[in-house]
């Protein structure tokens, strides 16, 4: 078993911007700071401290984010977009391919499971994968401001880019 | 200077609109992130609003005072002066509205200045028409 976090690499999640003043905001980068994924030959799971959410980077909008506007932001998706719900994936088929594997399986967000497909590439030990979750299959109504004119984009993007332990895990 | 026209509708007669937009008190909290502070006087308070954005939030603060009234053609302007609370800019707007039975028409002309208004004139249009959008609809209730 392979045991993958924070200490291996980055978890990320993208945003990116809808409606009517969308050029006033900022695509995001977040990354999850607590976070762990299992690795064996057949299974892949992860688990993910909502809660632990930071925001890395924004992009666009009409000024620069700086560390309050950054922090402001992740205290708006804890208390009002994720809560205290939990984050957590588990596959439920792994292909092998030439330089990775395709992953199934079903990723539970605030309570609500859902299908989730996304490849893996796996290059000289170095771990890289996106998927798109799409915020309002989960259930989950995307963030909105200013009287709807400014919303977060329902399609998110979640990636990891970890380097492999070279010895194993095997508890 | 925006200068925005909308329609409300609140199935009720031309008298019960007129009494309701006259009360401050009633209408104010119609406006998303509005209320009222404190009566000065029967047409005039003291009111706030406070617009959030995500991560960033304005609060201006002013008054509200029913500026012109016409009782029989059943027309009010309300006026509404405030300054940014944590800045240098204001928010000030002319609201007329023209009552009748089941509803009315409101016609806003704001002025934005500060850091609202640096987001550009097509951004303060947009999000104004969707507040007072949002307000029509609330007044479907009141």
């Amino acid at each position: 078993m392979i045991r993958l976090g924070p200490e291996n690499g980055r978890l990320t999640v993208h945003t990116g911007r809808a409606g009517a003043i969308a050029r006033a905001g900022h695509d995001l980068e977040l990354e999850v700071t607590r976070w762990e994924a299992t690795f064996t030959p057949d299974a892949i799971e992860l688990t993910a401290d909502p809660g632990s959410l930071r925001v890395h980077s924004g992009k666009g909008g009409m000024t620069p984010l700086g560390d309050e506007e950054k922090a402001g932001i992740a205290q708006t998706i804890r208390e009002e977009v994720l809560k205290s719900g939990s984050i957590s994936f588990r596959s439920t088929r792994v292909t092998p391919r030439a330089d990775g594997l395709d992953v199934e399986g079903e990723l539970e967000l605030l309570g609500v499971r859902g299908a989730l497909a996304f490849p893996l590439r796996l290059e000289d030990g170095h771990l890289t994968g996106r998927a798109t979750v799409k915020q309002s299959a989960w259930r989950i109504t995307p963030y909105s401001a200013l009287f709807g004119t400014l919303k977060v984009a329902d399609h998110v993007d979640v990636a990891i880019d970890a380097t492999l332990p070279k010895e194993p895990d095997d508890g | 200077m925006v200068e925005l026209d909308h329609s409300f509708a609140t199935g009720k007669p031309a008298a019960y609109n007129w009494d309701a937009i006259l009360d401050l008190e009633r209408v104010i909290p119609c406006v998303e992130g509005g209320k009222v502070v404190e009566a000065t006087s029967p047409d005039q308070v003291k009111a706030e609003i406070k617009v959030k954005m995500g991560a960033m939030s304005m609060t201006f603060k002013g008054t509200v005072e029913v500026a012109e009234r016409d009782a029989d053609a059943h027309t009010a302007l309300l006026r509404i002066r405030s300054r940014d609370a944590g800045g240098q800019g204001y928010a000030n707007a002319d609201v007329a509205f023209a009552l009748a039975d089941g509803g009315g028409t409101i016609h806003t002309a704001a002025q934005i200045s500060g850091k609202a208004a640096s987001m550009g004139e097509g951004v303060v249009t947009t999000v104004l028409d969707a507040l007072i959008k949002d307000f029509t609809q609330k007044l479907a209730g009141i």
